[in-house]
Protein backbone atom coordinates (compact mmCIF):
# COMPACT_ATOMS: atom_id res chain seq x y z
CA UNK A 1 0.00 0.00 0.00
CA UNK A 2 2.53 2.69 0.98
CA UNK A 3 4.23 1.38 -2.47
CA UNK A 4 0.92 2.72 -4.09
CA UNK A 5 0.87 5.81 -2.17
CA UNK A 6 4.41 6.94 -2.74
CA UNK A 7 3.88 6.92 -6.50
CA UNK A 8 3.10 10.28 -8.61
CA UNK A 9 1.10 9.41 -11.06
CA UNK A 10 -2.25 9.45 -9.01
CA UNK A 11 -1.70 12.75 -7.78
CA UNK A 12 -2.13 14.02 -10.98
CA UNK A 13 -5.11 12.11 -11.64
CA UNK A 14 -6.24 13.85 -8.09
CA UNK A 15 -5.52 17.38 -9.39
CA UNK A 16 -7.08 16.94 -12.84
CA UNK A 17 -10.55 15.57 -10.96
CA UNK A 18 -10.26 18.17 -8.47
CA UNK A 19 -9.84 20.88 -11.04
CA UNK A 20 -12.93 19.55 -13.23
CA UNK A 21 -14.95 19.49 -10.25
CA UNK A 22 -14.01 23.10 -9.76
CA UNK A 23 -14.17 24.68 -12.64
CA UNK A 24 -17.43 22.75 -14.21
CA UNK A 25 -19.29 23.04 -10.84
CA UNK A 26 -18.54 26.45 -10.51
CA UNK A 27 -19.52 27.66 -14.36
CA UNK A 28 -22.63 25.71 -15.19
CA UNK A 29 -25.31 28.11 -14.96
CA UNK A 30 -28.74 27.72 -13.23
CA UNK A 31 -31.75 26.51 -15.12
CA UNK A 32 -34.00 29.29 -15.49
CA UNK A 33 -36.91 29.82 -12.33
CA UNK A 34 -38.84 32.15 -10.89
CA UNK A 35 -37.01 34.20 -8.42
CA UNK A 36 -40.11 36.91 -6.70
CA UNK A 37 -43.46 37.55 -7.64
CA UNK A 38 -45.79 40.91 -6.18
CA UNK A 39 -48.12 40.90 -4.79
CA UNK A 40 -48.14 37.58 -2.78
CA UNK A 41 -51.78 37.71 -2.18
CA UNK A 42 -55.11 38.66 -3.48
CA UNK A 43 -58.68 39.31 -2.42
CA UNK A 44 -60.82 36.67 -4.28
CA UNK A 45 -63.73 38.44 -6.51
CA UNK A 46 -60.76 41.10 -7.67
CA UNK A 47 -58.64 41.34 -10.30
CA UNK A 48 -55.02 41.61 -9.90
CA UNK A 49 -52.01 42.47 -11.74
CA UNK A 50 -49.22 40.35 -10.54
CA UNK A 51 -45.62 41.18 -11.72
CA UNK A 52 -43.10 38.25 -11.22
CA UNK A 53 -39.14 38.32 -12.80
CA UNK A 54 -38.02 34.59 -13.34
CA UNK A 55 -34.12 34.03 -13.49
CA UNK A 56 -32.27 33.20 -16.43
CA UNK A 57 -35.34 33.27 -18.25
CA UNK A 58 -36.36 34.16 -22.11
CA UNK A 59 -40.46 34.92 -21.63
CA UNK A 60 -39.72 37.76 -24.55
CA UNK A 61 -37.83 35.34 -26.71
CA UNK A 62 -39.63 32.41 -26.11
CA UNK A 63 -43.00 31.37 -27.94
CA UNK A 64 -45.85 30.01 -26.18
CA UNK A 65 -45.56 31.53 -23.30
CA UNK A 66 -47.67 29.77 -20.93
CA UNK A 67 -48.99 31.01 -17.24
CA UNK A 68 -51.35 29.12 -15.11
CA UNK A 69 -51.77 29.04 -10.95
CA UNK A 70 -52.35 25.28 -9.51
CA UNK A 71 -53.75 24.35 -6.60
CA UNK A 72 -53.69 20.90 -5.77
CA UNK A 73 -54.17 19.21 -9.02
CA UNK A 74 -56.53 22.20 -10.26
CA UNK A 75 -55.04 24.70 -13.12
CA UNK A 76 -56.24 28.19 -13.58
CA UNK A 77 -55.70 30.28 -16.62
CA UNK A 78 -54.41 33.82 -15.77
CA UNK A 79 -56.51 36.46 -17.93
CA UNK A 80 -54.12 38.44 -19.70
CA UNK A 81 -50.97 37.76 -19.86
CA UNK A 82 -48.04 40.53 -21.08
CA UNK A 83 -44.01 40.30 -20.96
CA UNK A 84 -41.66 43.67 -19.93
CA UNK A 85 -38.33 41.67 -20.70
CA UNK A 86 -37.02 38.10 -21.35
CA UNK A 87 -37.04 37.83 -16.99
CA UNK A 88 -39.82 40.26 -16.71
CA UNK A 89 -43.84 39.66 -16.94
CA UNK A 90 -47.26 40.92 -16.09
CA UNK A 91 -50.01 38.80 -15.62
CA UNK A 92 -53.57 39.57 -14.73
CA UNK A 93 -55.47 37.17 -12.54
CA UNK A 94 -58.96 37.36 -10.60
CA UNK A 95 -60.93 34.64 -9.42
CA UNK A 96 -64.58 34.33 -9.22
CA UNK A 97 -66.43 34.86 -5.58
CA UNK A 98 -68.75 31.41 -5.84
CA UNK A 99 -65.65 29.67 -6.06
CA UNK A 100 -63.28 30.73 -3.38
CA UNK A 101 -64.88 29.39 0.25
CA UNK A 102 -63.19 26.13 -0.29
CA UNK A 103 -60.24 28.36 -1.49
CA UNK A 104 -59.69 31.39 0.77
CA UNK A 105 -56.69 30.80 2.99
CA UNK A 106 -54.68 28.32 0.24
CA UNK A 107 -51.40 28.96 -1.68
CA UNK A 108 -51.60 28.92 -5.76
CA UNK A 109 -48.29 27.99 -7.47
CA UNK A 110 -47.40 29.53 -10.58
CA UNK A 111 -46.60 27.52 -13.32
CA UNK A 112 -45.08 28.86 -16.57
CA UNK A 113 -44.33 27.25 -19.76
CA UNK A 114 -42.62 28.33 -22.78
CA UNK A 115 -40.34 26.11 -25.56
CA UNK A 116 -37.69 27.99 -24.16
CA UNK A 117 -37.65 27.46 -20.56
CA UNK A 118 -39.13 24.38 -20.10
CA UNK A 119 -41.88 24.22 -17.72
CA UNK A 120 -40.73 26.25 -14.28
CA UNK A 121 -42.88 26.61 -10.97
CA UNK A 122 -42.95 28.88 -8.22
CA UNK A 123 -44.69 26.90 -5.21
CA UNK A 124 -47.00 28.48 -2.69
CA UNK A 125 -46.72 31.59 -4.79
CA UNK A 126 -49.72 33.71 -4.18
CA UNK A 127 -52.40 33.65 -1.19
CA UNK A 128 -56.01 33.64 -1.03
CA UNK A 129 -57.64 36.57 0.95
CA UNK A 130 -60.92 36.34 1.85
CA UNK A 131 -63.38 38.23 -0.26
CA UNK A 132 -63.86 42.18 0.12
CA UNK A 133 -67.40 43.69 -0.71
CA UNK A 134 -65.90 47.12 -1.83
CA UNK A 135 -63.62 45.78 -4.16
CA UNK A 136 -66.80 43.10 -6.19
CA UNK A 137 -65.80 44.79 -9.60
CA UNK A 138 -65.07 41.95 -11.45
CA UNK A 139 -67.01 41.07 -14.27
CA UNK A 140 -67.65 37.45 -13.35
CA UNK A 141 -68.56 36.54 -17.10
CA UNK A 142 -64.18 36.91 -17.64
CA UNK A 143 -63.70 34.23 -15.07
CA UNK A 144 -62.53 31.06 -15.14
CA UNK A 145 -63.05 28.65 -13.33
CA UNK A 146 -60.46 25.65 -14.09
CA UNK A 147 -58.87 25.60 -17.73
CA UNK A 148 -57.06 22.63 -19.31
CA UNK A 149 -53.57 22.35 -19.01
CA UNK A 150 -51.93 21.50 -22.02
CA UNK A 151 -49.94 18.69 -21.52
CA UNK A 152 -46.51 20.36 -23.14
CA UNK A 153 -44.11 20.07 -20.45
CA UNK A 154 -41.20 20.77 -22.26
CA UNK A 155 -37.78 19.58 -21.14
CA UNK A 156 -34.52 21.74 -21.00
CA UNK A 157 -31.55 21.06 -23.52
CA UNK A 158 -29.47 23.22 -21.95
CA UNK A 159 -26.63 21.83 -19.65
CA UNK A 160 -27.85 23.23 -16.36
CA UNK A 161 -28.15 22.71 -12.75
CA UNK A 162 -31.57 22.54 -11.25
CA UNK A 163 -32.90 25.77 -9.85
CA UNK A 164 -34.54 25.38 -6.07
CA UNK A 165 -35.81 27.96 -3.74
CA UNK A 166 -33.94 28.05 -0.73
CA UNK A 167 -31.08 26.71 -1.88
CA UNK A 168 -30.60 28.74 -5.30
CA UNK A 169 -26.49 28.85 -6.22
CA UNK A 170 -25.61 26.95 -2.95
CA UNK A 171 -26.83 24.12 -4.89
CA UNK A 172 -23.26 23.66 -5.77
CA UNK A 173 -21.95 22.98 -2.02
CA UNK A 174 -22.81 19.30 -3.34
CA UNK A 175 -19.62 19.15 -4.96
CA UNK A 176 -18.20 20.40 -1.83
CA UNK A 177 -19.62 19.95 1.53
CA UNK A 178 -20.86 16.53 0.95
CA UNK A 179 -18.03 14.57 -0.31
CA UNK A 180 -16.14 16.12 3.28
CA UNK A 181 -18.32 13.18 4.52
CA UNK A 182 -17.84 10.29 2.18
CA UNK A 183 -14.19 11.07 2.41
CA UNK A 184 -14.44 11.07 5.73
CA UNK A 185 -15.84 7.98 5.29
CA UNK A 186 -13.89 5.87 3.33
CA UNK A 187 -10.97 6.62 5.29
CA UNK A 188 -12.20 5.92 8.54
CA UNK A 189 -13.25 2.30 6.41
CA UNK A 190 -9.54 2.16 5.21
CA UNK A 191 -8.06 3.04 8.73
CA UNK A 192 -10.15 0.30 10.26
CA UNK A 193 -8.87 -2.16 7.72
CA UNK A 194 -5.44 -1.34 8.66
CA UNK A 195 -6.24 -1.80 12.26
CA UNK A 196 -7.49 -5.55 11.90
CA UNK A 197 -4.58 -6.11 9.53
CA UNK A 198 -1.94 -4.82 12.74
CA UNK A 199 -4.26 -7.38 15.25
CA UNK A 200 -3.28 -9.67 12.81
CA UNK A 201 -0.09 -9.59 12.16
CA UNK A 202 1.81 -7.19 14.82
CA UNK A 203 3.48 -5.08 12.04
CA UNK A 204 3.97 -1.45 13.69
CA UNK A 205 3.68 0.12 9.74
CA UNK A 206 -0.35 -0.72 9.51
CA UNK A 207 -0.31 0.68 12.96
CA UNK A 208 1.17 3.99 11.35
CA UNK A 209 -1.11 3.81 8.49
CA UNK A 210 -4.12 3.70 10.73
CA UNK A 211 -3.58 6.46 13.00
CA UNK A 212 -2.66 8.93 10.19
CA UNK A 213 -6.10 7.69 8.48
CA UNK A 214 -7.79 8.85 11.34
CA UNK A 215 -6.32 11.99 11.47
CA UNK A 216 -7.20 12.77 8.11
CA UNK A 217 -10.53 11.74 8.66
CA UNK A 218 -10.92 14.13 11.44
CA UNK A 219 -9.29 16.81 8.75
CA UNK A 220 -12.32 15.87 7.03
CA UNK A 221 -14.86 15.85 9.82
CA UNK A 222 -14.10 19.26 10.95
CA UNK A 223 -14.68 20.35 7.50
CA UNK A 224 -17.89 19.01 6.40
CA UNK A 225 -19.46 20.24 10.30
CA UNK A 226 -18.31 23.62 9.78
CA UNK A 227 -18.95 23.81 5.89
CA UNK A 228 -22.43 22.52 6.72
CA UNK A 229 -23.04 25.33 9.40
CA UNK A 230 -21.74 27.95 7.24
CA UNK A 231 -24.52 26.42 4.61
CA UNK A 232 -27.13 26.10 7.03
CA UNK A 233 -26.78 29.52 8.31
CA UNK A 234 -27.68 30.78 4.84
CA UNK A 235 -30.61 27.74 3.83
CA UNK A 236 -31.98 26.55 7.06
CA UNK A 237 -31.92 29.93 9.09
CA UNK A 238 -29.67 28.71 11.83
CA UNK A 239 -25.95 26.62 12.25
CA UNK A 240 -27.04 24.54 13.89
CA UNK A 241 -30.63 23.33 13.46
CA UNK A 242 -31.89 20.62 15.87
CA UNK A 243 -31.15 17.57 13.31
CA UNK A 244 -30.23 14.17 14.07
CA UNK A 245 -27.79 13.90 11.49
CA UNK A 246 -26.09 16.91 12.53
CA UNK A 247 -25.77 15.38 15.82
CA UNK A 248 -24.91 12.05 14.97
CA UNK A 249 -21.89 13.31 13.14
CA UNK A 250 -20.98 15.45 15.98
CA UNK A 251 -20.97 12.67 17.81
CA UNK A 252 -18.60 10.51 15.13
CA UNK A 253 -16.29 13.04 15.16
CA UNK A 254 -15.97 13.16 18.91
CA UNK A 255 -15.78 9.76 19.06
CA UNK A 256 -12.26 9.94 17.03
CA UNK A 257 -11.06 12.93 18.88
CA UNK A 258 -11.10 10.06 21.86
CA UNK A 259 -9.01 7.97 19.43
CA UNK A 260 -6.24 10.72 19.01
CA UNK A 261 -6.39 11.56 23.05
CA UNK A 262 -6.26 7.75 23.22
CA UNK A 263 -3.30 7.47 21.89
CA UNK A 264 -1.69 10.57 23.47
CA UNK A 265 -2.23 8.65 26.81
CA UNK A 266 -0.40 5.89 26.25
CA UNK A 267 3.35 5.33 26.16
CA UNK A 268 4.25 2.26 25.57
CA UNK A 269 4.65 2.12 22.01
CA UNK A 270 3.27 -1.94 21.56
CA UNK A 271 0.29 -1.34 24.17
CA UNK A 272 -0.64 1.94 22.09
CA UNK A 273 -1.05 0.47 18.61
CA UNK A 274 -2.74 -2.99 20.19
CA UNK A 275 -5.30 -0.92 22.61
CA UNK A 276 -6.15 2.08 20.15
CA UNK A 277 -6.50 -0.66 16.92
CA UNK A 278 -9.53 -2.26 19.10
CA UNK A 279 -11.07 1.07 20.09
CA UNK A 280 -10.76 1.52 16.45
CA UNK A 281 -12.89 -1.43 15.28
CA UNK A 282 -15.39 -0.62 17.85
CA UNK A 283 -15.41 2.93 16.82
CA UNK A 284 -16.08 2.56 12.96
CA UNK A 285 -19.54 0.22 14.51
CA UNK A 286 -20.40 3.18 16.71
CA UNK A 287 -20.11 6.09 13.59
CA UNK A 288 -21.85 4.16 11.78
CA UNK A 289 -24.55 3.66 13.68
CA UNK A 290 -24.78 7.40 14.52
CA UNK A 291 -24.48 8.57 10.81
CA UNK A 292 -25.81 6.22 9.04
CA UNK A 293 -28.88 4.17 11.23
CA UNK A 294 -30.19 6.74 13.74
CA UNK A 295 -30.80 9.59 11.23
CA UNK A 296 -32.68 7.22 9.07
CA UNK A 297 -35.03 6.46 12.18
CA UNK A 298 -36.25 9.89 12.51
CA UNK A 299 -37.18 13.03 10.25
CA UNK A 300 -34.35 14.62 9.49
CA UNK A 301 -32.93 17.68 7.27
CA UNK A 302 -30.61 15.99 5.25
CA UNK A 303 -32.10 14.61 1.76
CA UNK A 304 -31.60 10.96 2.08
CA UNK A 305 -32.90 10.53 5.54
CA UNK A 306 -36.37 10.31 7.60
CA UNK A 307 -37.10 6.45 5.36
CA UNK A 308 -36.31 7.91 1.92
CA UNK A 309 -33.80 7.29 0.16
CA UNK A 310 -30.84 9.45 -0.69
CA UNK A 311 -29.84 10.14 -4.29
CA UNK A 312 -33.63 10.25 -5.36
CA UNK A 313 -34.46 12.16 -8.47
CA UNK A 314 -35.60 15.22 -5.93
CA UNK A 315 -32.07 15.46 -4.92
CA UNK A 316 -30.09 14.87 -7.58
CA UNK A 317 -30.63 15.30 -11.38
CA UNK A 318 -28.27 13.68 -13.89
CA UNK A 319 -26.57 17.44 -14.62
CA UNK A 320 -25.30 17.35 -10.58
CA UNK A 321 -24.24 13.24 -10.80
CA UNK A 322 -21.99 14.40 -13.78
CA UNK A 323 -19.79 16.32 -11.07
CA UNK A 324 -20.82 14.85 -7.89
CA UNK A 325 -19.19 11.71 -8.36
CA UNK A 326 -16.26 13.12 -9.73
CA UNK A 327 -16.12 15.20 -6.54
CA UNK A 328 -16.43 12.27 -4.08
CA UNK A 329 -13.61 10.30 -6.02
CA UNK A 330 -11.17 13.70 -5.93
CA UNK A 331 -11.75 14.33 -2.40
CA UNK A 332 -11.96 11.26 -1.54
CA UNK A 333 -7.98 10.38 -3.32
CA UNK A 334 -6.76 13.88 -1.86
CA UNK A 335 -7.28 12.79 1.26
CA UNK A 336 -5.50 9.55 0.64
CA UNK A 337 -2.23 12.20 -0.87
CA UNK A 338 -2.45 13.86 2.32
CA UNK A 339 -2.50 10.90 4.27
CA UNK A 340 0.21 9.20 2.65
CA UNK A 341 2.68 12.30 3.17
CA UNK A 342 1.48 11.87 6.97
CA UNK A 343 2.18 8.66 6.99
CA UNK A 344 6.14 8.81 5.27
CA UNK A 345 6.90 11.71 8.00
CA UNK A 346 5.79 9.30 11.16
CA UNK A 347 7.77 5.85 8.73
CA UNK A 348 10.98 8.25 9.06
CA UNK A 349 10.60 9.08 12.50
CA UNK A 350 10.37 5.21 13.34
CA UNK A 351 13.42 4.62 11.23
CA UNK A 352 15.27 7.23 13.18
CA UNK A 353 14.21 6.50 16.91
CA UNK A 354 14.77 2.59 15.82
CA UNK A 355 18.51 3.36 14.78
CA UNK B 1 -2.04 16.88 22.03
CA UNK B 2 -0.42 18.39 18.63
CA UNK B 3 -2.14 16.68 16.48
CA UNK B 4 -5.53 18.00 18.14
CA UNK B 5 -4.51 21.75 18.79
CA UNK B 6 -4.36 22.37 14.81
CA UNK B 7 -8.12 20.36 14.47
CA UNK B 8 -9.56 22.50 17.23
CA UNK B 9 -8.08 26.09 15.89
CA UNK B 10 -9.60 25.35 12.87
CA UNK B 11 -12.67 24.43 13.73
CA UNK B 12 -12.90 27.65 16.24
CA UNK B 13 -11.55 30.08 13.40
CA UNK B 14 -14.21 28.67 11.18
CA UNK B 15 -16.91 28.71 13.55
CA UNK B 16 -16.41 32.34 14.22
CA UNK B 17 -15.77 33.51 10.40
CA UNK B 18 -19.30 31.72 10.10
CA UNK B 19 -20.39 33.48 13.22
CA UNK B 20 -19.05 36.81 12.15
CA UNK B 21 -21.09 36.42 8.44
CA UNK B 22 -24.31 36.29 10.13
CA UNK B 23 -23.82 39.71 11.27
CA UNK B 24 -22.08 41.79 8.98
CA UNK B 25 -22.20 40.07 5.79
CA UNK B 26 -25.79 38.08 5.75
CA UNK B 27 -26.97 40.37 3.14
CA UNK B 28 -23.59 39.69 0.91
CA UNK B 29 -24.35 36.06 1.60
CA UNK B 30 -27.59 36.20 0.48
CA UNK B 31 -26.83 38.47 -2.89
CA UNK B 32 -26.90 37.14 -6.42
CA UNK B 33 -28.81 33.62 -5.08
CA UNK B 34 -26.75 32.51 -2.22
CA UNK B 35 -23.04 31.95 -4.57
CA UNK B 36 -21.02 33.56 -1.73
CA UNK B 37 -22.44 30.58 0.56
CA UNK B 38 -20.23 28.69 -2.62
CA UNK B 39 -17.50 30.72 -1.72
CA UNK B 40 -17.54 30.67 1.93
CA UNK B 41 -17.35 26.77 1.94
CA UNK B 42 -14.83 26.95 -0.73
CA UNK B 43 -12.57 28.94 1.59
CA UNK B 44 -13.03 26.91 4.77
CA UNK B 45 -12.33 24.04 2.91
CA UNK B 46 -9.05 25.27 1.78
CA UNK B 47 -8.21 26.79 4.78
CA UNK B 48 -8.56 23.45 6.69
CA UNK B 49 -6.30 22.13 4.11
CA UNK B 50 -4.05 24.56 4.89
CA UNK B 51 -3.63 24.23 8.61
CA UNK B 52 -3.35 20.30 7.90
CA UNK B 53 -0.40 21.10 6.02
CA UNK B 54 0.90 23.46 8.61
CA UNK B 55 1.04 21.13 11.02
CA UNK B 56 2.71 18.02 9.08
CA UNK B 57 5.23 20.92 7.73
CA UNK B 58 6.27 22.03 11.24
CA UNK B 59 6.26 18.07 12.48
CA UNK B 60 8.72 17.12 9.09
CA UNK B 61 10.50 20.71 10.19
CA UNK B 62 11.12 18.53 13.50
CA UNK B 63 12.45 15.69 12.03
CA UNK B 64 14.89 17.94 9.59
CA UNK B 65 16.32 19.25 12.74
CA UNK B 66 16.60 16.16 14.66
CA UNK B 67 18.48 15.13 12.53
CA UNK B 68 21.35 17.89 11.43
Amino acid sequence: MIEILKKTWWKYVTVLILLYVLIGGLLVPLAPGIASIYPINFASDTAVEFTFTGYNTHFQDAKDLQIWFKNGTEFYCADKTETITNEKAKVTFSFPFRNTQKLIGTNFDLVINDNQDGTIHLGDAVTVLPHQPADSTTDSSALKPSCEHAASITKLSHFTFPYREILYQSIRNTFYHVPMWFAMMLILIFSTVYSIRYLNKGNIEDDIIASQAVNVALMFGALGLTTGMFWATYTWGKPWPNDPKLNGAAVGVIIYLAYIVLRGSLTDEIKRAKISAVYNVFAIVIFTLFIFIIPRLTDSLHPGNGGNPAFSKYDMDSHLRLFFYPAVIGWCMLGFWVLSIGVRIKLLELKKSSK
Amino acid sequence: MSKIIPFIISLFLSISAAAQGEQTSSNLMRSNLKIYVVVGVLLIIFAGIIVYLLALDSRLKKLEDNSN
